[in-house]
């Protein structure tokens, strides 16, 4: 079960060592095979934890099948002491246990099929070997975050996807644009680490201690428990884009697009919602920041899925998806219902990959173009991808049986379950995020896949050996259609359970927000309506042609525009920064360091003219000087005594 | 044990620290020079093992080895660059050397 773990994290980074020296000794196709098994090898370690978690657990005395143990409560496993400081020392340790264990399943599987999927896409490209010695590098960090066994080395994975993502969106350096948005994820998830950072030196203050075992320490001032909860939320919501700080995630779409699967799907945004299930205790303590969070979540997805609307780049549109869908999760581990959160978690990994991978067939087919407006009918030349994304399409609305159903509603109805005024805001916000998915990812369905092919698509779309992609991006997409379409059936919350189950030891569902069935059902049958509604709107403008676009300029540029927040941070933080530099060159570093420099060396050599007479070169005068002034020395003292 | 008093010695130390201190200014030759510092480091041994005998403290005994010590690697280097003037035919008086002069 450790050792498991210890394979599980420590494959990717053999992987992306052995790439980085072999250098160009190996072919490039060669270093995508590496990446691509250390990811599986790490998958079959996650496995190993799994079963291993499973098996060693208590027997379940309520009865059920003989195999249905409880999960193990969790072990840590340490290497070695990593630091050190007085009483204060933190293990190189792992954690396993029910909740790091799903991470890591979800981590390394979903991971190991976006790099398989990445050598067909990168195929061709300059510098493959970097590419997946990158990409490795990146499944370690995440699963170094999920399976860290204290808060120090979640924070140190926590920094390093922070690396890696800078790394990827900026892999093509050739684009401007590229390099920008790196810049904007670094720096943006740069202020999340901070706060997380300021958060645990809190801890450290109260309880000398980042190991899990403190955060269940009761005694915390309510303004110390307050502070941590606020700072970790903040880390959350950098690294998962939520409201405020989620300008970096559309930008991120500069890197490849099995990047921003692999950034979207399986790793980096999904951290924020581990970390609040991860210290749950601590949100718990301060329930006001966790409803706080929650608050952010359902805010944040009706925010990205209006703004979702208006965009024209295929990876854009999936991006606000994204952030929409983590606002669902946020919502879900807000309320308390954790288990929730993180098994829309789950099935979010399946559809969000499955969608950007079909996605990526099809931009890949048409030599990089990802106007939505240009790839009119390429559904008709791509029916495979065709039907796979409209597999994932359904499953993000939730429709079902596909898994975003069985996910996503239990969220909503856990917000109901909380029975009080916010929870019903919070239960409307979800029900109208659903009509919006609904309209957002059905017009972009209408826009792209259906109908004739457009003139551009004709012209511009080749074939790989007359399929349409090659056999290592076609199998990926396969596997996640069948997973998207099939994975929610592991929970359907009014009648079984066993993911929440599963999760019981690590991050129990809050009382309060479990919901009663009736609840389940009726909020089950709003959202499904609710999106089966968004698809019969999208239907009805983008291709029956029923309905004109609502015309409203003000709110359409307000959307494209992303709601001001790029312009006003441009206001608040870069234009005073601009400013400031800008003015201080003017009235310090021109007038008062580039005048005075040439005095300040003029002064120099003329006190430098003085002194040089005392340098005569004759060895003897050195010395009386020498002798003198030891001399002097001894009859100061002589004197002063 | 009888002896002289340890006045005596420091004098005597002082002498050879004054010989040598002497000689360092007013010899021109590099080699002299040379001699008359071992001088004065021998001087100051003196005075160090001769205190240290007054007070019964051997850390003075200790000291003029590690003395010793670096007397032996300054004449390394000091022979060595009189034999490296020496190769390049340049003089051997040290007032002569003054191309460090301001």
């Amino acid at each position: 079960m450790t050792g498991g773990s210890w394979l599980c994290l420590l494959a990717p980074l053999g992987g992306t060592i052995l790439i980085t020296l072999c250098g160009t000794r190996i072919p490039r196709v060669a270093a995508g095979w590496i990446a691509t098994t250390s990811v599986f090898i790490a998958f079959a370690g996650a496995i190993w934890a799994f079963i291993g978690v499973h098996s060693q657990g208590p027997p379940n005395f309520l009865g059920g099948p003989p195999w249905a143990h409880l999960p193990h409560q969790g072990e840590i496993t340490t290497a070695w002491t990593w630091l050190q400081s007085g009483n204060f020392h933190v293990g190189l340790q792992l954690l396993v246990d029910p909740l790091s264990t799903v991470m890591m399943l979800i981590v390394s599987g979903v991971g190991g099929l976006i790099v398989l999927y990445s050598i067909g896409y990168m195929d061709g490209d300059d510098e493959e070997r970097r590419y997946f010695a990158y990409i490795a590098f990146f499944v370690f960090s995440m699963l170094l975050l999920v399976e860290g066994g204290n808060l120090l080395l979640l924070l140190a994975g926590w920094g390093l996807v922070g690396l890696s993502s800078y790394l990827l969106i900026g892999f093509w350096h050739e684009r401007p644009s590229a390099i920008q948005a790196a810049k904007k994820a670094f720096v943006m998830n740069a202020f999340g680490d901070a706060t997380m950072a300021l958060a645990f030196f809190i801890l450290i203050a109260h309880t000398h201690s980042l190991s899990f075992g403190v955060l269940s320490t009761s005694g915390f001032s309510s303004t110390a428990i307050n502070l941590i909860a606020l700072g970790l939320l903040g880390g959350a919501a950098a690294k998962s884009a939520q409201i405020p700080l989620q300008t970096w995630l559309p930008d991120a779409m500069e890197g490849p697009t099995p990047v921003s699967a692999l950034i979207h799907a399986a790793t980096m945004v999904t951290a924020g919602v581990y970390l609040i299930a991860r210290t749950h205790v601590i949100f718990e303590q301060a329930r006001t920041v966790e409803l706080i969070a929650a608050g952010t979540g359902a805010l944040t997805l009706l925010v990205a899925g209006l703004i979702a609307l208006v965009q024209t780049d295929i990876k854009r549109v999936i991006a606000y998806s994204t952030m929409s869908q983590i606002g669902y999760m946020f919502l879900g581990a807000g309320v308390g219902a954790y288990a929730n959160g993180m098994f829309h978690l789950l099935t979010h990994a399946f559809f969000k990959a499955l969608l950007f991978m079909t996605a990526g067939l099809a931009i890949h087919a048409l030599a990089g173009e990802q106007d939505i407006r240009q790839m009119r009918g390429i559904g008709r030349l791509m029916p495979f991808t065709k039907w796979c994304f409209l597999a994932g399409a359904l499953a993000l609305v939730g429709i079902p049986p596909f898994s975003g159903f069985f996910s996503k509603d239990s969220i909503v109805a856990s917000a109901a379950a909380l029975g009080t005024w916010y929870g019903w805001i919070f239960w409307v916000c979800g029900i109208a995020g659903a009509f919006l998915t609904g309209l957002y990812t059905f017009r972009l369905w209408f826009l792209v896949f259906p109908g004739e092919p457009s003139p551009f698509v004709r012209e511009h779309y080749h074939d790989h050996h007359g399929r349409e992609g090659a056999w290592t991006m076609l199998v990926p997409v396969g596997i996640l259609a069948v997973l998207a379409t099939v994975g929610g059936w592991l929970q359907w919350s009014p009648r079984w359970t066993p993911f929440t189950d599963w999760l019981a030891p690590a991050a129990p569902t809050l009382q309060a927000a479990i919901p009663t069935n009736t609840q389940e059902y009726y909020t089950s049958a709003a959202t499904v309506l609710a999106g089966l509604v968004g698809i019969a709107a999208a239907w009805a403008i983008y291709s029956g042609r029923r309905i004109a676009i609502p015309s409203a300029p003000f709110w359409r540029r307000t959307l494209e525009n992303k709601f001001w927040f790029d312009a006003l941070y441009d206001r608040i933080f870069y234009a005073p920064a601009a400013w400031t530099t800008a003015a201080l060159r003017r009235e310090f570093e021109d007038p008062v360091v580039l005048q005075t420099g040439p005095d300040l060396g003029q002064t120099t050599l003329e006190t430098g003219g003085l002194v040089r007479r005392i340098q005569t070169g004759f060895l003897r005068t050195y010395v009386l000087f020498l002798a003198a002034g030891a001399a002097g020395i001894v009859l100061a003292f002589l004197i002063a005594k | 044990m009888a002896g002289p008093d340890v006045a005596w010695y420091l004098a005597v130390a002082a002498f050879l620290f004054g010989i040598g201190a002497l000689g360092v200014l007013v010899r021109r030759n590099v080699l002299v020079v040379l001699l008359s510092l071992e001088l004065m480091l021998n001087g100051g041994n003196l005075a160090l093992i001769a205190l240290s005998r007054h007070f019964g403290n051997g850390a003075g005994q200790i000291f003029a080895l590690a003395v010793m010590a670096v007397a032996a690697s300054e004449v390394c280097v000091g022979l060595g660059l009189v034999v490296a003037l020496n190769r390049r035919n340049l003089s051997l008086d040290v007032d002569r050397l003054s191309e460090l002069r301001g």
